[in-house]
């Protein structure tokens, strides 16, 4: 990747993603109007926001997978809809919310979906391939449970194959929408620390959906929050997360402290004041 | 969590040492190859069977000697040339050709229950035969032309079928519907025109019912061409079936586009739908039970459960015509009554039915 290709014409560091003007919805009504949004290569990016927020058409919407009404999304400074939809998902995963398989299929095949736009024509595993399905059931821990089928699992291990689906893409960038739930708090972290190390280690561009505020102040350098289809605030967690954002945001009253593991802040929610 | 770190460690330090150390294969991807064959095998016996029953029963040893040439009797050649290996291709092909259209439609609308009927292209071709048996005039009524007419039928009731489910998009769930429904009122129209002009019937039911009795050359002339074409356009279509088994979200995500993969493989599994029931007629719940039989033995993997789905239902098919025929009785046939088998359609739909309601009260729960 050549230094010239990251940037961009007036000098300044290439977007991995844009969203630029994006508006979206289903039928009639827009989700998100006037959307606008950067995303640096090789940063965490957390978007938050209530339920109904539009974090998941946010989501959709950067991964190709909704059309944009207006405005357009760009990959790498090329207009995503005007690439080939494979060589769109050579370069960036994504994991929907609530994805669903039949249920006799084994965590080894799902994984193994992910090389789909690797293979060739006649979709046979090259040596690549299996050392990428390898690596991506080793990150998440999934090695052992490969001959398992899917409907035999529990909501969590099912959730950590769909995240090896994800990675087994082998892909620069990574959205993932909501990627610990069903999780318990140890598989949480542990699927938190494997992002940041990917990102850390490999470079990875991420983007991810979060419903755990101070988990997402603790791993992502960056929040986004989404408000009724508005980014209503956006930078640095210590910058982002105030009583005030969250009174307004979330309809609750809650102290701030910092997080004396990490220094990131760290949320007390302890009433709910409601919201207008 | 140490514990974790070195199962990882561990993980990766297998592969450049073993070079291609494969994952741990699912039972179904292990028995796959046992399964292929032992259906396989059993397809070749029962086609032996099969070829020699009939109005003139012929027993294996003999159907052999006949096959290779050597029959010490030749009338035994003649019938088994002329008439019964023609008949029991078919069947084999035939039936291959419905398992495997119903395991693409299971895997596209991802519905357990969907069958080459529900699309309405069965109900569609034999609606195309009703009504060029009813009113097209007598001297064009040649043989030759129904099995045409059941494809162009089928693939124009799919086409309908499509648009109608069409909503800005097409949806797994409205697609079985308007399938549904199509199929249905095919099958009304098909008996109001039964209904206006009687005298047809006896030629019209075994379009209806299904039967391979009385299949000969010139219908395998017009079988082979479509199985050749459809059969492996079908197979080869397994690795798009598996992605777009995973929802839309997920196989666009993946490079796909589901819309149009879903249209493709709507079309092939139609395609193998219509060829088979422009020879055999509609012969129904093959194209159910085979598919979940063989996804029942080797899992959901369409590159495995394909090719078996197709196997797995040839057998079912030879194996209800050769009790079809064990059952030898008076059948209306054309405008005098014969000696001839029970078409096999009502076999398969006295079984089926029983077997699909067992599915269905699995489901359930
Ligand atoms: N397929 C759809 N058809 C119609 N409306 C939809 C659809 N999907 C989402 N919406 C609507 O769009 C809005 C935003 O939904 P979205 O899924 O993006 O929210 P979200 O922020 O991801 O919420 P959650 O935290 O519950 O996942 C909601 O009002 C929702 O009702
Ligand atoms: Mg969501």
């Amino acid at each position: 990747m050549s230094t010239i290709g990251r940037n961009g014409r007036d000098g300044t560091t290439l977007a991995a993603l844009r969203a630029a003007e994006v508006r979206v919805g289903y039928g009639e009504r827009a989700v998100l109007d006037g959307l606008e949004l950067d995303i640096a290569p090789g940063t965490v990016t957390a978007v938050v926001g209530p339920n109904g927020s539009g974090k998941s058409t946010l989501l959709k919407t950067l991964a190709r997978l909704l059309r944009p009404d207006a405005g357009a999304v760009f990959l790498d400074g090329a207009e995503i809809a005007s690439l080939p939809t494979a060589a769109v998902a050579r370069r960036l995963a994504v994991l929907p919310q609530g994805p669903t398989a039949p249920g006799g299929l084994t965590v080894g095949e799902l994984v193994e979906q992910g090389r789909y736009p690797h293979a060739g024509p006649l979709r046979m595993l090259r040596m690549q391939d299996h050392e990428a399905i390898r690596t991506a059931l080793a990150l998440t821990d999934m090695t052992t449970y490969a001959a398992r089928p899917l409907d035999g699992l529990s909501g969590g291990e099912r959730q950590r194959a769909w995240i090896a689906l994800a990675l087994a893409q082998d892909t620069p960038t990574l959205l993932l929408d909501e990627p610990t739930t069903f999780l318990d708090i140890g598989h949480q972290l542990e699927v938190l620390d494997l992002i940041r190390r990917l990102n850390r280690e490999r470079g990875l561009t991420i983007v991810l959906v979060l419903h755990d505020l101070n988990q997402a102040a603790r791993y992502a350098e960056r929040l986004v929050v989404l408000d009724r289809g508005r980014v209503v605030a956006d930078g640095a967690p210590q910058d982002v997360l105030t009583t005030a954002l969250l009174a307004e945001v979330f309809g609750v009253r809650a102290r701030i402290l910092a997080d004396p593991e990490s220094g990131a802040p760290l949320c007390l929610p302890y009433a709910v004041v409601g919201r207008d | 969590m140490e514990g974790r770190v070195i199962t990882r460690a561990t993980g990766r330090a297998a592969g450049p040492t073993t070079g291609f150390a494969l994952l741990p294969r699912s039972a179904g991807a292990r028995r796959f190859p046992a399964f292929l064959a032992g259906v396989g095998a059993l397809v070749i016996a029962l086609a032996a069977l099969h070829i020699g029953l009939g109005t003139v029963r012929i027993v294996p040893g003999e159907v052999a000697a006949a096959l290779l040439g050597r029959a010490a009797d030749p009338v035994h050649r003649q019938i088994v040339w002329e008439l019964r290996l023609p008949r029991t291709l078919i069947a084999l092909v035939a039936g291959a050709m419905l398992g495997l259209a119903g395991a693409l439609l299971q895997a596209i609308t991802r519905n357990p229950l969907a069958s080459p009927s529900l699309t309405g292209v069965s109900a569609g071709g034999v609606l195309a035969v009703v009504a060029w048996l009813s009113f097209a005039p007598a001297g064009l009524a040649a043989a030759g032309v129904l099995p045409l007419l059941a494809l162009a039928g089928g693939l124009t009731t799919i086409t309908l079928v499509y648009a109608l489910s069409w909503q800005g998009g097409s949806d797994p769930t409205r697609l079985a519907l308007s399938g549904i429904l199509v199929g249905a009122i095919c099958s009304a129209i098909t008996l109001i025109l039964l209904v206006l002009d009687a005298q047809r019937i006896g030629s019209v039911l075994r379009w209806i019912i299904g039967s391979v009795n009385g299949r000969v050359w010139v219908h395998w002339e017009i079988l082979w061409p479509w199985a050749l074409a459809a059969l492996p356009l079908g197979l080869l279509s397994a690795g798009a079936a598996n992605a777009l088994g995973l929802g839309d979200a997920t196989a666009a995500g993946l490079g796909q586009r589901p819309e149009r993969a879903r249209a493709a493989l709507l079309f092939v599994a139609a395609l193998l739908t219509a060829g088979a029931v422009a020879v055999v007629g509609a012969i129904g719940f093959i194209g159910l039970i085979g598919p979940h039989l063989a996804r029942r033995l080797v899992g959901d993997d369409a590159r495995r459960a394909f090719p078996l789905s197709a196997v797995v239902a040839a057998a079912i098919l030879l194996a209800a015509d050769v009790v079809a025929q064990a059952l030898t009785l008076e059948f209306p046939f054309g405008d005098a009554t014969r000696r001839a088998g029970l078409p096999v359609g009502a076999l398969t739909a006295l079984l089926g039915a029983p077997f699909f309601l067992y599915l269905m009260l699995r489901e359930e729960r």
